[in-house]
């Protein structure tokens, strides 16, 4: 048996060797793992994600993206960000959709972007200023603007040529949408027209936007609920369900389906959701045109889609983030993006340069629908304080008392906007 | 030697420490950690706690949404506790009458509804419920009725969630009660026979009386645990909508907390539900305790 003294001294000997292997740059060169949180479901862009870690991956040997799904869209999204955030174990990169920014912004611990405008001028060359503007609070850059997306109306020209109308002179106006509308009812059976119901009011700021309103004014103290043009927009949509029926009050996968299977003629929802529907129509051949307007008024919707923010804390995992960034906003990566999902992007010349988005706008002739909405798309308001997530849940419960038809759009609409107001910070 | 009586006590509190600790951590921890949470407002992600008092208590016996969601608990409770009460004691007894050798293919059919995920299942009936194109409103067509639009109505939401739930967890019960109606004696059914008895006494005087210690079981264990089973439902069908017509307590909560992230309001709120089911449960079982047999 070894005396105790030579044990006690390999002991130490070994941790020596042990924190010495520990600091050398071979255990840095480890590669660093960063997640990142989406909101594609495999219908809704998944595949296009995988990609995206791939390629990314196989450029940065150093960098490891874990992806994760998470189920619920923004919101749902949000709800596991701060219980993340509460357990000190928040993604290094996530998407939070326009309606939420301020809402994260103000209550989340973030990096500021700004300091890389200085370090990387060139990434921001090619992403114009009214886009990076939907990153930027306060004069300062929260987040990096990813998905672009524009509602528009998708059709089923079937059951415009089943009414004996044409389907290629889809209505362009909403009067022209509730006359043609009440012929397919009347000829077909079927119902006319589906406006999205999510758990969000993106296609309530899109009427209330194309009515020449403001979902908030312009001081930010008062929530744009009552003002004549919101009435008057939300008043045509009870109409449209309760009184002329020829609108469905669906929840929203219902919808969706009944508009797949054929039991609905036009559908406002999502550009994002092309890809989808093209696959996905059961019988027809789906096709899109800009969402109608208000009159004489000028087309003017809601623009959806998400900023990309940085939660890391440690300084290694938020350069991996910024560099993971700066890959899917690439020309490459933003390809690879649009074509899995039919976002636009936010590099708008990729869409004319044959090396990157010409094949596919060419044969997405959908696409052609959000492109023509585009410099029209005004901001998806999000409510400022941290009372911004209820006052979104009031005007949703305003929208469904609405379309159950039991009372005018006027009196809910002035109640939801005085309780909504009351939440905005003084 | 022999153990003294209090080592032996010893022992006993010491097979009784894991059970006694992991209650205290998961069960009584969080109900004191959540009272003292509900006198605070905090966001979950904010470092600080702002003390605010009675507030969170104020503002919700002021909120609309809270006492329509209590009336709703309680009317689905209800709801609930007689649907899951009477169609397994019905579905068991009538069960009970086919042919032996068909009896066990029933008691399959049946129960299999309890063993599919709930998620699941409302997966499936959200299909159903397809106010166009579903099942149920086809049936409700042929038969000269336009049924309603199942989850976008205030009139018949809460009803589309109490119908999955039923149909989800009504099967526990009625393999309950099938053990309960096999423990019953043949001899007193001859007995009562021989007494002149129809078969609507036999079910009257001996079937429902001997069933009771089931019955308690099952209406206690149904009325406590429905507005748990209220939850995934109303998340994936409706979201407590429309307008809130849906919403039910454990809903509610985690709304407060999880949507809006009113963590101290979201508490409030769970605390009084904690006392409003404890009065319930303790009303149930002084009334409950006076009443049942148990003596065969």
């Amino acid at each position: 048996m070894r005396p105790p003294m030579t044990r006690r001294l390999t002991a130490l000997a070994l941790a020596v060797l042990v924190a010495a292997v520990g600091a050398t740059p071979a255990f840095a060169a480890e590669p660093i793992t960063i997640e990142y949180w989406h909101i594609n479901s495999p219908t809704f862009g998944g595949p296009a994600v995988k990609e995206l870690v791939q390629t990314f991956e196989a450029k940065h040997p150093g960098i490891k993206i874990v992806e994760k799904f998470q189920p619920g869209v923004y919101t749902g999204l949000m709800q596991q960000l701060q219980v993340a955030l509460a357990a000190r174990r928040p993604p290094a990169v996530a998407q939070i959709g326009y309606n939420l920014t301020a809402y994260a912004a103000g209550q989340f611990p973030h990096v500021m972007l700004d300091k890389y405008r200085k370090s990387d001028p060139d990434f921001f060359k090619g992403i114009p200023d009214n886009i990076m503007a939907l990153g930027v609070l306060g004069g300062s850059l929260h987040g990096i603007p990813f998905g672009v997306s524009t509602p528009v109306m998708y059709y089923n020209p079937d059951l415009f040529k089943a009414a004996g109308l044409n389907p290629d002179q889809p209505p362009q106006t909403w009067d022209e949408l509730m006359r043609q509308g009440a012929i397919i009812t009347q000829k077909t059976g079927k119902l006319a027209v589906y406006l999205q119901q999510p758990n969000d009011e993106w296609i309530d700021q899109t009427l209330i936007w194309g009515n020449g309103g403001r979902p908030l004014s312009e001081d930010g103290k008062h929530v744009g609920w009552d003002s004549p043009q919101a009435i008057e927009a939300m008043q045509m949509w009870q109409d449209m369900v309760t009184k002329t029926k020829i609108a469905a009050n669906l929840t929203w996968e219902e919808g969706l389906q009944a508009f797949l299977s054929g039991h609905i003629a036009m559908c406002l929802t999502t550009i994002g959701r092309q890809d989808h529907m093209r696959k996905n129509a059961s019988g027809f051949q789906v096709r899109a045109v800009p969402v109608p307007r208000f009159g004489q008024k000028p087309l003017a919707t809601a623009t959806g889609g998400n900023v990309l923010m940085i939660f890391a804390t440690d300084p290694a995992q938020e350069r991996a983030a910024w560099e993971w960034i700066k890959f899917v906003l690439s020309p490459e990566g933003a390809t690879i993006w649009t074509r899995g999902t039919g976002y636009l992007p936010p590099r708008a010349e990729l869409a004319a340069d044959p090396k990157y988005l010409k094949p596919f706008f060419d044969e997405a002739p959908m696409m052609k629908a959000a492109l023509q909405t585009f410099p029209y798309a005004k901001p998806w308001v999000s409510f400022p304080g941290s009372r911004g997530l209820e006052i979104t849940k009031i005007l949703i419960k305003a929208r469904e008392e609405i379309l159950e038809g039991k009372r005018p759009a006027e009196p809910i609409l002035k109640e939801a906007s005085q309780q909504a107001s009351a939440l905005l910070p003084k | 030697m022999r153990p003294s009586r209090r080592w032996r006590a010893a022992a006993g509190y010491c097979y009784l420490a894991p059970a006694a600790l992991l209650t205290l951590v998961f069960v009584y921890w969080p109900l004191v950690a959540s009272t003292a949470l509900s006198f605070y407002d905090w966001n979950l992600v904010s470092p600080t706690w702002s003390p605010v008092g009675w507030q969170n208590y104020v503002e919700l016996v002021h909120n609309r949404a809270f006492w329509l969601a209590l009336a709703n608990t309680l009317r689905a409770a209800a709801a609930l506790t007689v649907l899951t009460v009477l169609v397994p004691l019905l579905l068991a007894v009538i069960v009970l009458r086919v042919p032996r050798r068909w009896q066990d293919v029933y008691r399959v059919v049946l129960f299999s509804p309890t063993v599919i995920s709930m998620a699941i299942a409302c997966a499936v009936w959200l299909w159903m419920f397809h106010p166009l194109h579903g099942v149920l409103n086809t049936l409700l067509r042929f038969a000269g009725i336009a049924g309603p639009s199942w989850l976008s109505s205030s009139s018949s939401a809460i009803w589309a969630i109490i119908i999955v739930t039923v149909w989800k967890t009504f099967g526990f019960n009625f393999v309950l009660y099938i053990a309960g109606l096999l423990a019953i004696p043949g001899e007193m059914y001859e007995a009562a026979r021989v007494d002149g008895a129809s078969g609507g006494q036999l079910f009257r005087h001996i079937t429902i009386p001997l069933l009771a210690p089931t019955t308690l079981f099952v209406f206690l264990t149904t009325f406590i645990l429905s507005p748990q089973n209220l939850f995934v439902p109303t998340q994936i069908l409706t979201q407590g909508g429309p307008n809130e017509t849906s919403n039910n307590l454990g809903y509610l909560v985690y709304q407060l907390g999880f949507e809006y992230f009113r963590v101290g309001y979201a508490s409030a709120a769970a605390t009084l539900i904690f006392l409003v089911f404890l009065g319930l449960t303790a009303v149930q079982f002084y009334f409950a305790e006076r009443r049942i047999h148990y003596g065969r």
